[in-house]
């Protein structure tokens, strides 16, 4: 509703290609407070793009935001355009039509996503009858083949087990073949790879990355964990209480992160990686901030170690990488290399 | 799988015979005594004494007990000291007598309370309406409820026989009675079950699949919805089986309760003992076959424990 301005503005640079994910000025509240807020982003088809935050920076309320998946007490405002289709603009049932030939959503704990009273064979082949208006028999083939497409060994075996018969890294593979089955131009990834252990963890990263090679599919990755991001991500976007503060090329965040907290996540991921063994390990102090309205100033004031008078009075825009402070740009859509940062203090590029 | 199943028949069977003892020694706690209430009006002693020696009352409470399961293990039940009749042959055909109205009652209180249920988790303005009748039925004892059904459509409607018996019209009304008060526990557990599952990450999981409101009804939420459900259908058919004493009484249906009642009244204790024997076998029974049919429905439960 509250459509801002720079919603209006034309995408910059887009020419032509349509954009896997396009996402403006998304809002998501829950009881009229804004768990997600003035996001807008990008997703290249082929482009992996990393969204990485706390617990609670409203990184899962984007992703089901962006699926249309929330339920109906969450308001969600903003454009959400997957391969330039709205699915919260169309009516019910052609939405419902179109969802999984659109997005595939992965979620985190595969164990509760799947179905505990049916065989995961036939939740793959479900798809298959529904949408493909396949026979029972060539839905379940098609289902076999799937799993097989996901490195699933003896498919046709692991097509007739139930969810809790199945490991960990096993289900999320399912998952997966079951997000991809109807080959969506964008997939959603919130924290796959979180429960399971470390070698399925780069199974099923590996298992991703190939996938992708092969499709093309744009992909939003959502996680905490910067590992993950290093190995996968082409573009990185950084969440904080609802917003955006920084995004841009991996590469480039990486190495000069721009904004304090990125900064900060980044530190505490090279602290543990070397970290002395008995010297303290890099901590952002105090926690992320509950939901709440009408916030003033910069939300990740109270920890910042750059915070100064003007962070508690006025929150900072999302504006372009070496910008001076306080320049108003759009909340651009596809800065194609150009990182933004939203912060009074931006740490200088050396 | 086969190894819960023959730990869980195990169980059944010590759980059995330790209702069997259990109402045995309580016949002989309750006072009075059976060669009275055979012969009320010999007043002779002698008389009375014979009929306890013939009823082998006279031996110690040992040997009767022990006596008692011999012959139970044996398959035999004893003879009614009022009826001279095996108690088998008297409780057969009202064990059957009883098992329609269980059956009827049951498949009542599933299509009440189950529709009931699922109209209110579907529909927020049924939820309400839905909740006080619930309430209404849920606080109304069997008697008051029979009784009512009774008073409406028998002697003001004329609708349903008032006379008592056991056919197809006789059942009418202790079925739904049965069945409306049963149904608010019903309609609970489904709804409960729904909302869980419909709040559940794998509907969420089909919703974003794009599957029909209705599939993903039928199909994912509904069969979540099965397993405590068959669960309680199993204790009910049981429990009723073992007798439905109240509604029996109230509708004059010739089944094992109003058996039980009539046995009691007599002091005809190797009746009473058969109708607590069967009615316990019954309970154990229908809980091991609603454990088995869950497995069928619910995968998690077919494994054995490690």
């Amino acid at each position: 509703m509250s459509a801002a301005p720079a919603a209006a503005t034309s995408v910059p640079g887009a020419g032509g290609k349509t954009a896997a994910l396009e996402v403006e000025n998304l809002r998501v509240c829950y009881a009229g407070l804004p768990a997600v807020d003035e996001v807008s982003l990008r997703v290249e088809p082929g482009q992996v793009a990393a969204l990485i935050g706390e617990t609670s920076s409203g990184k899962s309320s984007l992703a089901l935001g962006v699926a249309r998946l929330l339920p109906a007490s969450a308001a969600v405002t903003g454009r959400v355009a997957i391969a330039g289709a709205d699915l919260g603009e169309m009516p019910a049932r052609e939405a419902r039509r179109l969802r999984a030939g659109l997005v595939g959503y992965i979620a985190q704990d595969a164990m509760a996503a799947l179905n505990p009273v049916l065989p995961v064979g036939s939740q793959i082949a479900e798809l298959f009858r529904v949408h493909r208006g396949m026979s029972r028999a060539e839905a379940s083939e098609q289902g076999v083949r799937e799993l097989a497409r996901v490195r699933i060994n003896r498919p046709e075996r692991v097509a007739r087990a139930y969810p809790h018969q199945l490991s960990g890294g096993m289900r999320q593979r399912v998952m997966i073949a079951m997000a991809m089955a109807l080959s969506p131009p964008l997939l959603i990834a919130d924290e796959p790879t979180t429960a399971l252990d470390v070698s399925t963890q780069a199974e099923i990263l590996g298992l991703v990355g190939e996938l992708q090679t092969q499709t093309g599919t744009g992909i939003l990755w959502i996680t905490h964990d910067m590992g993950v991001v290093a190995e996968l991500a082409d573009w990185v976007a950084v969440m904080y209480a609802g917003r955006i503060v920084e995004q841009g090329l991996a590469g480039d965040v990486f190495d000069h992160p721009q904004h304090p907290y990125t900064e900060g996540l980044l530190r505490t991921r090279r602290d543990l990686r070397t970290g002395r063994p008995g010297a303290p390990l890099y901590q952002i102090e105090g926690s992320p901030p509950g939901l709440s309205a009408g916030r003033r100033g910069c939300a990740f004031a109270p920890r910042c170690p750059r915070r100064s008078a003007v962070c508690d009075e006025h929150r900072p825009e999302l504006i372009s990488v070496g910008e001076p402070a306080g320049t108003k740009l759009p909340a651009a859509q596809s800065p194609e290399t150009r990182g933004l940062v939203a912060c009074h203090h931006p740490e200088v590029a050396s | 799988m086969a190894r819960t199943m023959i730990r869980r028949f195990a169980f059944g069977a010590i759980a059995v015979l330790g209702v069997a003892a259990l109402a045995f020694l309580l016949e002989f706690v309750v006072p009075g005594d059976p060669a009275r209430a055979i012969a009320p009006r010999a007043q002779s002693a002698a008389v009375l004494e014979n009929i306890r020696i013939q009823l082998h009352l006279n031996r110690p409470l040992v040997v009767q007990f022990v006596d008692y399961f011999g012959e139970l293990f044996r398959g035999n039940l004893g003879v009614s000291y009022v009826q001279r009749q095996s108690v088998t042959s008297l409780i057969l055909p009202r064990l059957a007598t009883t098992g329609w109205l269980a059956l009827a009652g049951v498949i009542a209180e599933v299509i009440i309370g189950g529709t009931l249920g699922i109209l209110s988790t579907l529909y927020s303005r049924v939820r309400a309406v839905v909740a006080a009748v619930n309430l209404v039925f849920l606080s109304l004892p069997q008697f008051v409820v029979g009784l009512l059904l009774l008073l409406v459509f028998g002697f003001r409607l004329h609708m349903a026989p008032v006379t008592g018996g056991a056919g197809l019209a006789e059942i009418v009304l202790p079925a739904l009675t049965l069945g409306l008060v049963g149904a608010p526990w019903y309609a609970q557990i489904v709804a409960d079950q729904m909302a869980d599952s419909l709040a559940s990450p794998y509907v969420r999981t089909a919703v974003a699949k794009g599957l029909p409101d209705r599939y993903i009804l039928w199909r994912h939420v509904l069969r979540n919805v099965l397993s405590p459900a068959i669960t309680m259908i199993g204790m009910d058919l049981g429990a009723y089986l073992s007798g439905v004493v109240t509604v029996e009484v109230v509708f004059g249906w010739p089944g094992i309760g109003l058996l039980a009642v009539d046995s009691l009244q007599n002091l005809d204790r190797p009746v009473v003992m058969g109708t607590v024997i069967v009615g316990a076998v019954a309970v154990v029974f229908f809980n091991l076959v609603a454990d088995v049919l869950r497995m069928y429905v619910d995968p998690r439960t077919r494994e054995d424990p490690a």
